[in-house]
C-alpha cells in the first residue's frame, strides 16, 4: 500500500471510498485534517496522524494514570484531549491519585471521550511517554522490539497504545536511552537489530 | 532639496525585487520540544517563533464553551525587535493583533470537535521589517499542524500593498515609509481562498483594490507551497518506512 | 495538569536514583549538558544570541538607550535586565508581568554584571549631567528544560559581547546604520547554579530534576577569580563546606563554559 505525507486541507481521494479516521469529506471529495500519512489505493481512506495526542479506539490498551477520584470512579488521564472515565465497579483495589493502570477503551463517543474497563493496577515502576504514532516502533513486529528492550534491559514493560510505555525494574536509564532512539531513528529498517546492538554495547560500558 | 525615493524603477523595487517577488522565506516546524506544536520562520529580516499548547482544559471554567474548543491568540514582540526599545508590556497593537489573528485560526480549526477545551497560541517576533503580523499568522498554523490540531485547511498569510504607485506584494519597511504607501495584511485559507483575515492602512481605489487583492491571493498560496514543504520536510522520512511495520498487534505482558 | 501527574512520578525516580548519586540521562553530577550559542539573531537589537543548553533555550538582546544620569552619577551610564519566562517555552508558564522567578533571575544575571564590573558606567557616559548610556539587557525563554539562570546568564554576556554602540547626532538621537565601536567588556561575569536534590548536588538541572530540587545556589564568577554575586533559593539549605564546593566548582565550570562564548 503506498503512503503519502498529506497536510492540513489537502486532497486525499477524489472518489467515493469509506471514509475512516482523520478525513472529512467536501463537494464529494476527501480531504485530510492532520499531517500525516494517508494510504492511497484502496477503498478506504484515512490519515494517520505523525504527532499529537491519543485519539481513542475501541478495544485498544492502553496505560492510565488516575488523576481524580469521583463518587462512582475515577477520572483518569489516558494522554488524550479529555480523562477518561472508569467504573469503580471496575475495580477490587482503592486508587488515588497517580496510581497506574492498564485498561481497555470500551466505548468512544463522538466527542472522542472514552470509558475503560477490565483494569489492571500497577504498583511502583514508572511512566515514559511517546507520541502514539510511534507506537507500532516500539512494540515492532510480533513484539520482537519490546522483546529486545525487555532483555537488553532487564525491565518489565507494558506498551499502551496511547503513547504511555509502564516499565519497572531493570535499568530504566538505558531503557529511556532506547526509547528516545528508536523514536528518532524510527523510519530507519533493521531498527530491532540496531537497538539490541546499542542496548549491548551500553551493557558493557557499565 | 530631499531627494525623491524612487521606489520601483523599471520593474524593480529599492531592494532589487520584481512587484511580486517575496523576500527570502524559511520556515521549520517542531522546534520547541515542550509546546505540543511549534514553528520557527524567518521571512525577509522578521524572526517568528510560534507555539501551539492545547486542547486544553479551558479556565476559569466560566470562559469555557460548550460547544466548541475556544482559541486564544497571543502576539508579543521582545523588547530588541525593534529599532527604538519596545516597552515590554504588551500595547494596544499587540493586542488589536492576537484578536484578528486568533479569529483567522478560528475558521481553519475544527472547534466543535473539542468543546470546554482552549488552544493557546504564542507568538514571539525577535526581530522585525514589516509584516510581522502575516509572519506569526502563518508560523502559528505551521505550529497547528505539528501539533495535530485538525484543521480544515491551512492558514496562509501574505502582505500586499502600494508604494511608488505600484501595486506590490510583501512591502518591506522602506516601503511601508512611503508618502501614498498602502499596507494590506491579508490571509486566505488556500483550497478556497476564503480570506479569514483582511486589514488595511492607506487610501485605495477599487481598481488598485482589484489587483491588490489578485496579488494578495497569489501570494498567499506561494506562502503556503512553503508551509506545506517544511511540514512535509520534517516527516519525509515517514514516507520511507517499510511496510514491516503495518498490522501489528499489540502484545501485553 | 496531566503533566503535573507524570511529573510527580518522575520526581520520585529521581530521587531513588539521585540517592544512588545518579541522574535520570546518565550525566554525572557535575555534568553540563551540550551548549550551542548562536550570535546576532536579531538585527534590530545592539548585540543578539540565542542559547541552547540541553533541550533548554534561551535568547538574548541588548539594546543601547540614549538616557538621563542619575543625579547621584552625574558621569555614569547603566545597565537594565529583565527576563520574561515565555508561555509559548512551557505548558507551565503562564502571561503576564514578571512574577517573582523572572525578577529573581533578572536581579541576580544584573547583579553578576554590575558588581563584577563587566562594563565601566563611566565609558557609558556620553555628556556628563546630560546624556548616558543605557544598555538594556532583555532576556526570553524559548524551551524551558530546566537551568534558566545559567542559561540565561550565558546570553546575557554573548549578547553583550556582540552589543556595538550607535553613533549619536548633536541632538542625541540615534544615527540608524551607524556605530561609534563595540562595548567594552572588562570581565565576562558567568552565573554557575548547584541545585540540592536527595542531599547530592548537582548542576545543570532539567526540568524533571528541578521539580525534584529542594535547593538552589548559583555564584557569578570572573576569569580572574572574582565572585560578584550570590543567590540561595528555594526553602531547602546548604552547609558551609556544601557552599565552597559549589564556589570552588563553579570556578571550574564556568571557565569551561567561557571557551565557548
Amino acid at each position: 500500500m503506498k503512503k503519502k505525507i498529506v497536510i492540513p486541507g489537502e486532497l486525499v481521494s477524489e472518489e467515493r471510498k469509506k471514509v475512516g479516521q482523520h478525513v472529512f469529506v467536501e463537494n464529494g471529495k476527501i480531504f485530510s485534517d492532520s499531517l500525516g500519512l494517508t494510504y492511497a489505493d484502496s477503498d478506504f481512506a484515512s490519515v494517520v496522524p505523525l504527532h499529537g495526542k491519543y485519539l481513542p479506539q475501541r478495544e485498544d490498551l492502553i496505560v492510565g494514570i488516575v488523576a481524580q477520584e469521583t463518587f462512582g470512579g475515577y477520572l483518569v488521564d489516558i494522554n488524550s484531549f479529555y480523562f477518561s472515565f472508569v467504573s469503580k465497579e471496575f475495580i477490587r483495589e482503592r486508587l488515588q491519585k497517580g496510581s497506574i493502570i492498564s485498561a481497555k477503551i470500551l466505548s468512544v463517543n463522538e466527542i472522542n471521550e472514552a470509558e475503560l474497563g477490565n483494569v489492571r493496577v500497577f504498583y511502583g515502576g514508572e511512566i515514559v511517554s511517546i507520541s502514539p504514532v510511534k507506537v507500532p516502533r516500539v512494540i515492532g513486529k510480533n513484539a520482537s522490539m519490546m522483546e529486545a528492550l525487555k532483555k537488553g534491559t532487564a525491565s518489565n514493560i507494558l506498551v499502551g497504545r496511547n503513547g504511555r510505555i509502564w516499565a519497572k525494574g531493570g535499568d530504566i536509564p538505558l531503557l529511556l536511552k532506547a526509547i528516545k532512539k528508536i523514536e528518532e531513528e524510527s523510519h530507519l529498517s533493521n531498527l530491532t537489530k540496531k537497538i539490541e546492538h546499542f542496548l549491548e554495547e551500553q551493557k558493557k560500558e557499565n | 532639496m530631499e531627494k525623491e525615493i524612487q521606489y520601483v524603477k523599471n520593474g524593480k523595487r529599492l531592494d532589487g525585487r520584481g512587484l511580486e517577488d517575496l523576500r527570502k522565506l524559511k520556515i521549520e516546524a517542531g522546534v520547541i520540544s515542550k509546546a505540543d506544536g511549534s514553528c520557527y520562520l524567518e521571512w525577509g529580516q522578521n524572526k517568528v517563533f510560534a507555539s501551539v499548547y492545547g486542547p486544553r482544559e479551558a479556565l476559569p471554567k466560566h470562559i469555557q464553551n460548550p460547544y466548541k474548543a475556544l482559541v486564544d491568540y497571543q502576539y508579543r514582540m521582545a523588547t530588541f525587535s525593534v529599532p527604538d526599545r519596545k516597552n515590554p508590556k504588551p500595547g494596544r497593537r499587540e493586542i488589536e493583533i492576537g484578536k484578528v489573528s486568533g479569529e483567522a485560526l478560528e475558521k481553519a480549526i475544527f472547534l466543535e470537535r473539542f468543546p470546554n477545551t482552549t488552544i493557546d497560541v504564542y507568538v514571539e517576533i525577535l526581530d522585525s521589517n514589516a509584516g510581522t503580523r502575516v509572519a506569526a499568522l502563518t508560523a502559528a498554523s505551521v505550529a497547528l499542524a505539528d501539533a495535530g490540531i485538525p484543521m480544515r485547511d491551512m492558514v496562509s498569510a501574505v502582505g500586499v500593498g502600494k508604494a511608488g504607485g505600484e501595486i506590490i506584494l510583501d512591502l518591506n519597511k522602506d516601503e511601508e515609509d512611503a508618502p501614498d504607501a498602502v499596507d494590506i495584511p491579508i490571509a486566505i485559507l488556500p483550497r478556497t481562498e476564503e480570506v479569514v483575515l483582511l486589514q488595511m492602512d492607506g487610501l485605495l481605489t477599487k481598481e488598485e483594490w482589484k489587483k491588490a487583492f489578485k496579488l494578495g491571493v497569489k501570494g498567499c498560496k506561494q506562502v503556503f507551497e512553503m508551509q506545506k514543504e517544511a511540514l512535509r520536510k520534517k516527516y519525509l522520512e515517514a514516507e520511507k518506512e517499510t511496510a514491516e511495520t503495518e498490522n501489528i498487534e499489540m502484545m501485553g505482558d | 495538569m496531566a503533566n503535573d501527574i507524570l511529573m510527580e512520578l518522575q520526581t520520585g525516580k529521581i530521587i531513588e536514583l539521585m540517592k544512588q548519586g545518579k541522574r535520570i540521562d546518565g550525566r554525572a553530577l557535575d555534568e553540563y549538558r551540550k551548549l550551542e550559542i548562536f550570535h546576532n539573531i536579531s538585527q534590530n537589537a545592539e548585540g543578539s544570541a540565542r542559547v541552547k543548553l540541553g533541550e533548554t533555550e534561551v535568547v538574548a538582546g541588548v539594546k543601547m538607550v540614549p538616557g538621563d544620569p542619575f543625579p547621584e552619577t552625574p558621569a555614569e551610564g547603566s545597565i537594565s535586565v529583565g527576563a520574561e519566562f515565555l508561555p509559548l517555552s512551557s505548558p507551565t508558564f503562564e502571561s503576564g508581568p514578571p512574577g517573582p522567578e523572572e525578577t529573581e533571575l533578572a536581579r541576580v544575571v544584573d547583579r553578576g554584571i554590575r558588581e563584577s564590573k563587566c562594563l565601566n558606567f563611566e565609558d557609558l557616559c556620553i555628556k556628563e549631567k546630560e546624556k548616558v548610556w543605557i544598555a538594556f539587557i532583555d532576556m526570553y525563554t524559548i524551551n524551558f528544560d530546566g537551568n534558566l539562570f545559567d542559561a540565561c546568564s550565558i546570553a546575557a554576556m554573548s549578547a553583550l559581547m556582540q552589543a556595538k554602540v550607535p553613533k549619536l547626532d548633536k541632538e542625541y538621537r540615534i544615527v540608524k546604520g551607524e556605530y561609534s565601536g563595540k562595548l567594552e567588556l572588562h570581565r565576562k561575569p558567568l552565573l554557575s547554579t548547584f541545585s540540592k536534590i536527595a542531599g547530592q548536588i548537582v548542576v545543570d538541572t532539567n526540568f524533571a530534576e528541578e521539580k525534584a530540587t529542594e535547593a538552589r545556589f548559583s555564584v557569578a564568577t570572573t576569569e580572574d577569580n572574582y565572585m560578584a554575586a550570590f543567590q540561595k533559593g528555594l526553602s531547602g539549605s546548604f552547609s558551609g563546606k556544601e557552599i565552597d564546593d559549589c564556589i570552588e566548582l563553579a570556578f571550574k565550570k564556568a571557565k569551561e563554559i567561557r571557551k565557548h562564548l
